[in-house]
């Protein structure tokens, strides 16, 4: 097979006698190699030139070789043979074609490619080539498509005209040039006309005429008509060559795929190298180590026998020593000459010698020259290298951090991820709980939070609570754990429990008419602080506070933080002031309920107003505040509903004792009560466009008990 | 006793009808007006009774108060009679618009010629509701009434005679204390002759100073602009002020720039029912 990619133009010029253009990969020699076989030939980047096989074939007509060719069973070659006889011009029709239509390289192979199957059945070129270019004009899109229509329509034309007109001449050996050189073919292609048949002798295979089959050699044989013979081995052909384009379909995944796999081959090479790296590092080391461990241990051996040598040594000269002190004093003893002294001298002489050589001598070494047997432990490397796997030991997986919410007092939830690389046959989870044990080098666990009871907002459906941090230790987050309380006092079970706070307030979602036991916990890098002291939160009605941030300064709030005091003062003689406070935020949407307790000469003004009301002003002045307003004159019980400083004009014969006020921002109103009797007295319509404080001022000394966590009363509402 | 049907009117998925029928207390043919709510349909209903003003009909409220829907969406029947008997042939009946002939003033008049046929008080009182609860699908233990002007008047007083009666009361622009203003002085003497202690019995204001019964809770709504509030007809100040010393609850709302028409009425007639529908279904 020869590989002749991007040598067209070469062909083009050496084939022209063959009447090839752009079909270099099969050159003449190649159809005599291998008993005709020709090889399609498999280009892995530029496969544009395969359909050169069957213009090829088609073309090749001039050699008589292409009948040896064996493509498909269904191309006979005595087809081609036929075809050539019947005189088609493939090449002209598909070159005018291309021509009239400026399609590129590809698509011409893949007309010629179809017309040429095409052209194997058709009887009628000139007609059928012009109805086809007059179709083609009306719907180019569906052009190949219409190729199988148009055939079956230039068929029953070519059956009318069977009798009479020869059918189309194809041009041997002609090239896919798109000069005009039709002109020329069209001339020879009528000549051939003449030798054509119109009936087919399916047992010689071969196109005769029809007179022939009366009075010739193929008087006996079966014949069927030409046109329907053209039909069927058109079909043929067709079927062949879709088996062929999906062989091209194939081939081409399969080349693709291989290519990837030369990638993969690549990879896997690397990966494996890098394992060998490391294993043989491991194992280089180790062995080092070993080397080095033993080098050591021998070294410190013969430290300690030559130490224990020189010792000898030592011992060894101090008893020389003694013995020659003592064979000098002993000779000196000689050399006395006074008797007397002598013999005095001589028996301490004596003695001192006795003494002496009592001692034993101790000649023994007291070590052994030779060293121990050291042996390098080869087991740790053998071990090593025998863990040499195909499959390398996967990579830590990483642990996601904590998500919110993704913890229960008793189950938690722990997502990993691990490196794509890594071939991975299961996991194991380890875990073990940690305790705040203070290190002195590690960051300490933070300190208990302390939850700000008092300042809990709740309403029926949920509650918002703040704390403050235990101690000065940093925090990274914030824990809340809530149990619901019920009858059997499980006040310890956890039921649902929020990680993952920055701050330090969240709002929670409860259930109405229930009571919660709420903790917090807080956690950073050292650990999770034990649980602060509950709060409970009972879900039956609207919570709130009372702002002292907001109080007028003459007002006191008394120990229980719900009633507000305002008493004789100097101060006060400006009659009808507003002295007053706020009560925090209601930031739950829905209905809310609380009372008000008041004297029957109490001077007051209770609503609600929002944020930004001024503090200074008038409760129920302006258009951020409302309010119901009671004042004593000497006549009678004054009251007002003020907003905008506004108010109708009514009379109330009963003076309320206990206030009822509905905040519903749901219908956008403002109800007031006389609670004792569930008589409604006022509703300000008003679309809240945002959440409101409720408010109490006093005008005058008196006092006012405010009464939360009451439950919506059912005759509050206003149908 | 025979109701005839005089008129039906699909109205809010309920009925407006109206019928006739032959009054023993009244002696005469007396036409009210009823609104059956959709509800009136499947179940028993509570009744809420108006009574009319001066000059009025049993047709004036059913088709200028508008409250239909609000009595369909709190599924009350709504009853509204006539204001005085009608057709009695009494001499002088028919002389002036304030007294006679559209002008019951909701008393068992005394004196003559009125004493046989002008018995309103018993009328409404007694009459009406037994002829309403055989007839219609109502709860007989669930009663309301309210009314204008002379009809709040009616309204007031039946209440506070007949205290549990009524589950709630309340009107618009009612009469307050007849008996110290011209209408009241001229029509209460008329039917009840000129012993003013006869009167009180009819008198707002009075019977609430002696009032001791269940707890009412009364609304009332008060056009300010009312040409009948400056002319000292109305006297509300009076009610109330014996309201506050009988510590009898009332709301009274001083509604600016309103009068005396049905427009006023109409604008407040949804907050009455409502009031109302608050203690009847309960």
């Amino acid at each position: 097979m020869s590989s002749r990619s991007g040598s067209k133009r070469e062909y083009e010029t050496s084939d022209q006698s063959t009447g090839h253009s752009a079909s270099p990969p099969v050159p003449e020699s190649s159809e005599t190699e291998a008993g005709g076989l020709i090889f399609y030939h498999m280009d892995l980047y530029g496969s544009k030139e395969r359909f050169d096989i069957f213009p090829e074939e088609l073309s090749g007509q001039g050699e008589r070789s292409l009948g040896d060719t064996r493509r498909e069973s269904a191309l006979s070659s005595e087809k081609f043979q036929h075809s050539q006889e019947a005189g088609y011009d493939l090449e002209k029709e598909v070159a005018e074609l291309a021509k009239m239509y400026g399609l590129d390289e590809d698509r011409e192979k893949e007309l010629e490619l179809l017309g040429g199957h095409l052209e194997v059945a058709e009887s009628r070129w000139p007609p059928a080539r012009t109805e086809k270019a007059r179709s083609r004009d009306q719907s180019q899109s569906t052009k190949l498509q219409g190729l199988p229509g148009e055939a079956s329509q230039d068929e029953d034309e070519s059956k009318a005209r069977a009798e009479d007109e020869a059918e189309s001449p194809i041009r041997s050996g002609e090239g896919l040039s798109s000069s005009g050189i039709s002109d020329e073919w069209n001339s020879q292609a009528v000549s051939e006309e003449e030798e054509s048949g119109d009936v087919f002798c399916s047992t010689c295979k071969m196109p005769i005429r029809a007179f022939d089959k009366l009075f010739g050699e193929h008087k006996d044989h079966e014949v069927t008509k030409l046109p329907s013979a053209m039909e069927s081995e058109k079909e043929e052909i067709h079927k062949n060559m879709c088996k062929l384009e999906e062989q091209i379909a194939q081939m081409e995944n399969f080349a693709s795929h291989l290519e990837e796999i030369f990638i993969t081959v690549e990879e896997n090479f690397g990966r494996q190298e890098e394992n060998f790296e490391v294993h043989y590092n491991d194992a280089v080391q180790a062995l080092a180590q070993k080397y080095e461990e033993q080098l050591e241990a021998l070294g410190e051996e013969k430290r300690q026998k030559l130490e224990a040598l020189y010792g000898q040594l030592v011992s060894c000269g101090e008893h020389l020593d003694t013995c020659k002190r003592l064979t000098d004093t002993t000779q000196e003893l000689y050399l006395e000459n006074d008797k007397a002294n002598f013999m005095k001298a001589a028996i301490t002489m004596v003695d001192r010698l006795e003494e002496f050589l009592k001692k034993e001598v101790d000649l023994e070494l007291s070590t052994v020259p030779d060293f121990k047997e050291r042996v390098i432990d080869f087991s740790e490397v053998e071990q090593l290298m025998n863990s040499i796997n195909i499959i390398p030991a996967p990579c830590a997986p990483v642990i996601n951090p904590q998500a919110p919410s993704a913890a229960t007092g008793t189950s938690l939830r722990v997502c990993w991820s691990l490196f794509s690389d890594d071939t991975v046959e299961c996991y194991q989870l380890c875990y073990k709980p940690v305790n705040n044990e203070r290190r002195s080098d590690e960051q300490a666990a933070p300190s208990p939070p302390i939850i700000k009871s008092k300042k809990i907002r709740s309403c029926e459906n949920a509650a918002l609570v703040c704390w403050e941090s235990g101690d000065i230790n940093p925090v990274d987050s914030y824990t809340v754990e809530l149990s619901k309380l019920t009858d059997e006092g499980n006040g310890d079970i956890i039921t649902e429990s929020i990680v993952g706070i920055p701050n330090c307030e969240v709002l929670i979602h409860l259930q109405p008419t229930q009571s919660y036991h709420i903790c917090v916990r807080a956690l950073n890098v050292g650990g999770s602080s034990e649980r602060s002291d509950p709060a409970v939160i009972h879900t039956t009605g609207t919570y709130f506070c009372l702002n002292e941030d907001t109080a007028h300064p003459l007002l006191a709030i008394l120990d229980d933080g719900f009633t507000i005091n305002l008493l004789e003062h100097t101060l006060l003689s400006v009659s009808h002031r507003c002295i007053g406070i706020l009560g925090s935020l209601i930031p739950f949407p829905g209905k809310h309920y609380w009372e008000v307790e008041v004297e029957e000469d109490t001077e007051y003004r209770i609503g609600v107003a929002f944020e930004n009301t001024p503090r200074h002003g008038y409760l129920g002045a302006n258009n951020s505040s409302w309010c119901m307003r009671h004042i004593i004159t000497p006549s009678r019980h004054k009251y007002e509903f003020l907003h905008s400083g506004m108010t109708p004009d009514i009379r109330i014969t009963l003076p309320p004792r206990r206030i009822g006020i509905l905040l519903d921002y749901e219908n956008c109103r403002l109800s007031l009560f006389n609670a004792d009797i569930a008589q409604h007295l006022y509703t300000f319509n008003s679309h809240f466009q945002h959440y409101v404080h409720p408010c109490f001022a006093l005008e005058t000394p008196g006092m006012l008990r405010i009464r939360i966590g009451i439950a919506v009363p059912p005759w509050t509402a206003l149908p | 006793m025979a109701l005839k049907q005089v008129s039906s009117n699909r109205c809010f998925e309920g009925f407006q009808k109206v019928f006739e029928h032959d009054s023993a207390e009244l002696k005469c043919k007396m036409k009210f007006g009823i609104y059956l709510p959709p509800k009136a349909e499947t179940g028993k209903c509570p009744v809420l009774y108006w009574l009319s003003g001066l000059t009025c009909t049993e047709q004036n409220f059913i088709t200028k108060a508008g409250f239909q829907q609000a009595a369909a969406e709190h599924g009350l029947i709504v009853v509204a009679p006539d204001t005085s008997p009608r057709g009695c042939n009494i001499e002088g009946e028919d002389e002036s618009w304030d007294f006679g002939t559209g002008a019951g003033f909701y008393v068992d008049a005394t004196e003559e010629p009125w004493k046989t046929n002008y018995r309103m008080y018993s009328y409404i009182k007694d009459e009406l509701p037994k002829l309403i609860n055989a007839n219609f699908p109502t709860d007989p233990e669930r009663m309301s009434i309210f009314g204008h002007s002379m009809g709040g008047h009616g309204a007031l007083i039946l209440a506070l005679k007949n205290p549990g009666k009524y589950k709630s009361v309340s009107a618009f622009a009612p009469i307050c204390n007849p008996i110290q203003c011209q209408w009241g002085k001229k029509a209460l003497g008329g039917y009840l002759g000129s012993d003013v202690s006869k009167w009180e019995a009819y008198d707002a204001t009075q019977l609430v100073k002696s009032y001791a019964g269940s707890p009412l809770d009364i609304l009332i709504d008060q056009g300010k602009d009312d040409q009948f509030l400056s002319a000292g007809q109305l006297l509300p100040d009076n009610f109330i002020a014996a309201c506050t010393e009988q510590k009898v609850p009332v709301v009274f709302r001083l509604q600016q720039g309103y009068d005396h028409s049905y427009f006023f009425i109409a604008t407040f007639i949804n907050d009455h029912i409502k009031h109302h529908a608050k203690y009847l279904n309960a």
